[in-house]
């Protein structure tokens, strides 16, 4: 992960799981077969530069896995 | 369509460490423009997931590519 989530993610969802995730394939052969689910949520998060920020993160996540490739949708 | 072609980037993904389901290195991808996150040393990257997530520009390279070849590879 390119930054650092500082803190708790809130408003927490799934807006994405099994075959409904486009990239479902890559996950499996990458990270191993398992309930994938593509989930969201708000934290503030420290980038590179040292800048700190409000925004939306998106994250793969499948039980016994864990969470995955946090990246960021938008900074708010 | 000229315009809208000119106007769009084509990078190079140069290191995927982190993202393995997002990005592929040496593969090339879209970014569309978001002066916000390119202030932060940011780019707003369409990836594999199909969607534009803001990735760190150390992650990339700017490719230029013949106008008719950028071209057929935004379109296909």
């Amino acid at each position: 992960m390119q930054f650092e989530i500082l803190g708790e993610i809130t408003e927490v969802e799934t807006f994405a799981s099994g075959s409904g995730i486009r990239e479902i394939a890559r996950l499996r052969r990458i990270y191993g077969r398992g309930r994938w689910r593509k989930r969201k949520g708000i934290a503030q998060v420290r980038l590179s530069n040292g800048s700190t920020h409000l925004a939306e993160i998106h994250w793969y996540e499948a039980a016994g896995i864990g969470r995955k490739e946090f990246k960021i949708k938008n900074l708010l | 369509m000229m315009t809208k072609s000119r106007s769009k980037q084509l990078v190079i993904c140069v290191n995927n460490e982190g993202y393995a389901v997002s990005l592929e290195k040496r593969k090339l991808y879209e970014v569309l423009r978001d002066p916000v996150a390119e202030k932060n040393g940011l780019l707003r990257v369409v990836d594999e997931s199909g969607e534009d997530y803001l990735y760190p520009k150390t992650l990339f390279r700017s490719i230029a590519l013949p106008l008719a070849v950028k071209r057929a590879v935004l379109a296909a």
